[in-house]
């Protein structure tokens, strides 16, 4: 995307934030609480409309599709404050995400694949594979909604692999987790951005995101105060002050 | 209504509309329409000439009190930090309440303050027009086809709108004589739609509403994925059900049951739309009727062929009126289909041409060469209906399609960001629902009239479909069959007792009385909800086949006993029912025999079934219920929601399952670190036997809890 800029009112929520995730390419976006992260989330995928600048999907502009226009250019997210289908079980979960990606991949949109898959999976096994790579498997017919928030995030995450996206938006999907759950979440995501998956993650858990980011982007006040591989940022003096210094 | 702050949009919509159905039954019980209460002006003197416009001092005084209450309610709204908490809490409830605020309490002045103004503009409106209930009770149309021109939050806009709207029904009034007609339309009644077009052209002129992640947060309580086998056996049953009580009935009592049926259809057609998809309609019956009138006028010889034309019909209409629509969502969409329903009751159905003699005359079904004779015949032919399209709505809700309406009602955004085009799917659930409904009045093989089809029958039906259990088939049913045969008071009375009984049935699950019926959604932290997959002998309930066998002995029994008028004491009848049909399957359960444990809640079960033998014995059927047919289902009925109740503070499910809801940690004094679901995962990895997993009672969990910890 480049040169995004979000107005709410009078309130600029984001300012001329240009960036981008190549294939296979995991990237952090950093910040403080308020400084747009999740506001640009929504911005790339349509839930709000840009003031300014522009959103490209491999190469094509979508500045003027729908929300689900987007999804089927191979865009993919799961939401910081839950947004599971909480009357159904997990693995239903999962399936309305691939049912819902069949019903548009047979009108001749195609989508990119990820997983390890011949791409025509009856649905049933698709499921089962997803939960499995997410290690819910043992909680397939368990109600979303009496999950701990922790797996009810993997099962977003789930759910958006069943519509096989080739970008992947995640808001905060570790926060839940503990420790081992995290690094094994990390290994996870290295898995998928291995596969040729597009990762933008947004995460408060910096350990996290200096493992398995290639490139990171920092916000603050709705600006990029900084961008650059891991080392780079960890070093950039704003960065410090704005956010590292804080938490720690 | 602080109950349902934060639930759902199409719960707060429904709870206020019943709220309002409740409050027009207590008006009418405490103001008998037959009675005239005239009443004064408020001042009587004075009169005012304005460049040749006679001003009254009633007229003066409505004018002065309505600039005032602007000027004040601006004040209040800009200036006061009331008003300003109240702003917030439409734009961020959780915010207010982060940053000190109240929002409960100040939700509950807002409710006071548009209370009262309300009843201000009733005691001016008084003088001026001759206030009956319903009509007064529908005038919310008018304002709120003023008040969306401000979008509900603007004054100016408001009054603007307000002003617009009054103008334009005078001029439309002085312009359309008694007679005026536009070509083969009749004008005649335009003035009285030209608040419903008005509010429908102004919501169509909102922009769409955008997404809003997040906007939903609550852990909501699974539903549970209804069953096809006990859909189809339940269907047997409704129509064995209906031929037995039917041949009782006397004509006048099937014709009325006829449009029970049909209307339970109409009802049936909320399932999908509302229980699966979260969308509100309330002109269901305006597709009702336009399916009966469809089948009246072009199909009189009562060929099947029509029956589909009709549905086809519908369904074209309902995508129609959705597609503008629901762009719109929440309250919006709900105004919308009132501003249809009052349109089509005024401009389509009140046409000559449309229902000759404000009637339409359906005919009874013909199938080819087999055709359906008589009103019983008919009867059973709604009943079969009704029995198909709920089983296909049952197979619905298991299908892909079912999954992902329910998906769509939960996270609308999600579904977007999955590549689900929300719009075509809603479109298409509205269109399948504008199609049950007519079929409902195609098929109903009775004469209605004009009034059967108004706003203030479709209200009704979105709320009994709701306190019957929305998105229940059997819900459906009861709401349908309530409203089509009784008086709107006697249906009031009725949904308050159902949701007495569902309030009831919740007791054997603490901490889960909100879910009672309309309260379905409130927020819980912690949802702790795991039901046994295990299936086979319902635990402490008769077996199965030997309880089958014994109802069809009883039910065969009752029907010979009411058959031949043997019954004189219908108290003893129905006390007889309940004890045949709601106590004696779950005496197993308190009475166990030697060497089995009781299982479930036995005291207040117990208790629970003395009180329900007594008021059944003690209300007065006879008396309450003219004809003996209607008597017999009101029993049945009762006996049902008895037996339902019965197990729910047993603690079991309606399909005989233990529901280990009740068993909270504290409860049994356990650490409560562990959801069911994850005791339930920890005690397959520590091996736990899978035959005690799927008995999960306190004791089971305890043993699961003992055995993850140690």
């Amino acid at each position: 995307m480049s040169g995004v800029t979000v107005r709410f009112g009078g309130h600029q929520a984001l300012t001329d934030v240009s960036l981008g995730v190549d294939e296979g390419q995991i990237v952090g976006l950093i910040g403080p609480n308020g400084a747009g992260k999740t506001t640009l989330f929504n911005a790339v995928c349509g839930v709000v409309t840009p003031s300014a600048g522009s959103v490209r999907i491999m190469g094509r502009d979508v500045s003027n599709l729908n929300t689900h226009r987007r999804a089927r250019l191979g865009l993919g997210r799961t939401f910081q404050r839950l947004e599971v289908f909480s009357s159904l079980t997990v693995s239903d979960n999962v399936r309305v995400g691939v049912e819902i990606r069949q019903t548009w991949e047979r009108r001749g949109t195609t989508a990119r694949q990820f997983l390890a898959t011949d791409g025509n999976l009856p649905v049933d096994a698709e499921v089962d594979l997803i939960l499995e790579r997410l290690g819910l498997g043992g909680l397939a017919d368990v109600p979303v909604g009496s999950l701990p928030t922790g797996q009810a995030r993997l099962v977003e995450l789930g759910r958006a692999l069943g519509a096989r996206p080739s970008v992947l938006l995640l808001d905060e999907p570790a926060s839940g987790l503990d420790d081992p759950e995290t690094a094994d979440f990390g290994r996870l995501l290295t898995d998928l951005a291995g596969a040729g998956l597009g990762i933008l993650l947004v995460e408060h858990d910096v350990g996290l995101v200096m493992d398995v980011c290639e490139h990171i982007c920092v916000l603050d006040f709705g600006s990029v105060i900084a961008s650059g591989d891991p080392e780079v940022v960890r070093a950039n003096e704003a960065v410090v002050a704005a956010y590292l210094g804080a938490g720690t | 209504m602080r109950g349902i702050e934060g639930a759902q949009e199409v719960v707060k919509i429904v709870v206020t509309v019943s709220l309002m159905v409740a409050l027009i039954f207590v008006a009418l019980w405490i103001w008998p329409e037959d009675q005239a209460h005239p009443l004064g002006n408020l001042v009587s003197t004075g009169e005012l000439k304005v460049a040749g416009v006679t001003l009254t001092g009633q007229r003066l005084l409505t004018i002065g009190t309505a600039i005032v209450v602007a000027i004040v309610l601006r004040f209040i709204l800009r200036g006061t930090r009331l008003g300003i908490a109240m702003r917030a809490v439409v734009d961020d409830r959780s915010l207010l309440k982060l940053n000190g605020g109240r929002p409960d309490r100040t939700s509950m002045l807002s409710w006071a303050l548009g209370a009262s103004l309300a009843a201000v503009s009733g005691v001016l409106l008084a003088s001026e027009q001759a206030p009956s209930v319903i009509p007064l009770t529908l005038l919310v149309v008018n304002a709120y086809a003023a008040a969306v021109v401000g979008r509900l939050r603007s004054i100016p806009g408001a009054f603007a709108g307000s002003i617009v709207l009054g103008l334009a029904i005078s001029y439309v009034g002085a312009y359309t004589p008694a007679d005026a007609a536009w070509g083969p339309i009749a004008l005649d009644n335009l003035q009285r739609a030209v608040p419903a077009i008005m509010l429908f052209l102004v919501i169509l002129a909102q922009p769409q509403v955008r997404l809003r992640a997040h906007s939903l947060q609550r852990a909501r309580r699974p539903m549970p994925v209804p069953n096809q086998r006990l859909a189809a056996i339940g269907g047997l049953v409704l129509v064995a059900t209906v031929v037995g009580i039917g041949s009782l009935m006397s004509g006048p009592d099937q014709n009325t049951l006829l449009k029970g049926f049909g209307f339970a259809i109409a009802t049936l057609s909320l399932v999908p739309l509302t229980g699966y998809s979260g969308q509100i309609s309330l002109a269901q019956l305006t597709f009702t009727g336009i399916g009966a009138v469809v089948m009246a006028s072009w199909g009189a010889s009562g060929d099947v062929f029509w029956v589909f034309v009709a549905v086809a019909v519908c369904s074209a209409v309902g995508a129609l009126v959705a597609l503008p629509a629901l762009r719109l969502s929440g309250i919006y969409l709900a105004l919308a289909t009132a501003a249809f329903a009052i349109f089509c009751y005024w401009m389509v159905f009140q046409q000559q041409d449309v229902m000759p003699g404000s009637t339409a005359s359906v005919p009874y079904l013909k199938i080819g060469p087999l055709e359906v004779g008589s009103d019983f015949g008919q009867l059973v032919v709604l009943a079969v209906a009704f029995a198909v399209i709920a089983n296909v709505l049952v197979a619905l809700r298991r299908s892909a399609w079912g999954r992902r309406l329910t998906a769509m009602r939960d996270s609308p955004v999600a579904c977007a960001t999955l590549g689900l085009n929300l719009m075509s799917t809603k479109v298409g659930v509205f269109a399948l629902s504008a199609a049950i409904a007519g079929a409902g009045g195609a098929l109903a093989g009775r004469t209605f009239v004009v009034d059967d089809f108004g706003l203030d029958q479709s209200l009704p039906i979105t709320m009994l479909a709701v306190v019957g259990g929305i998105g229940s088939v059997g819900g459906a049913l009861l709401g349908g069959l309530l409203l089509g045969v009784a008086p709107i008071a006697t249906t009031a009375l009725a949904a308050n007792a159902i949701g007495v009984f569902r309030v009831l049935q919740r007791l054997g699950h603490p901490g889960d009385l909100g879910h009672a019926g309309l309260h379905g959604d409130r927020p819980r932290a912690h949802p702790r909800r795991c039901r046994s997959r295990h299936r086979g002998r319902l635990p402490g309930l008769l077996p199965l086949r030997e309880a089958i066998a014994a109802a069809i002995v009883a039910a065969a029994a009752l029907w010979l006993a009411a058959r031949t008028e043997l019954i004189a004491n219908w108290g003893l009848f129905a006390a007889v029912v309940v004890l045949a049909f709601a106590v004696l399957p779950v005496l197993p359960a308190i009475l166990p025999p030697p060497g089995e444990n009781r299982r479930g809640r036995v005291g207040p079960t117990a208790v629970w079934l003395v009180v329900l033998l007594a008021v059944t014995a003690l209300i007065p059927w006879e008396n309450a219920i003219g004809s003996t047919g209607f008597r017999l289902i009101a029993i049945l009925g009762w006996t049902v929601l008895g037996a339902l109740t019965t197990l729910g503070i047993l603690g079991l499910d309606p399909t005989g399952r233990l529901n280990v809801s009740g068993a909270s940690p504290d409860h049994i004094g356990l650490d409560s670190s562990l959801g069911d679901a994850e005791a339930m995962v920890a005690a397959a990895e520590v091996g736990v036997d899978e035959e005690l997993l799927s008995v999960p009672t306190p004791v089971a969990l305890e043993v699961l809890r003992g055995g993850g910890d140690r």
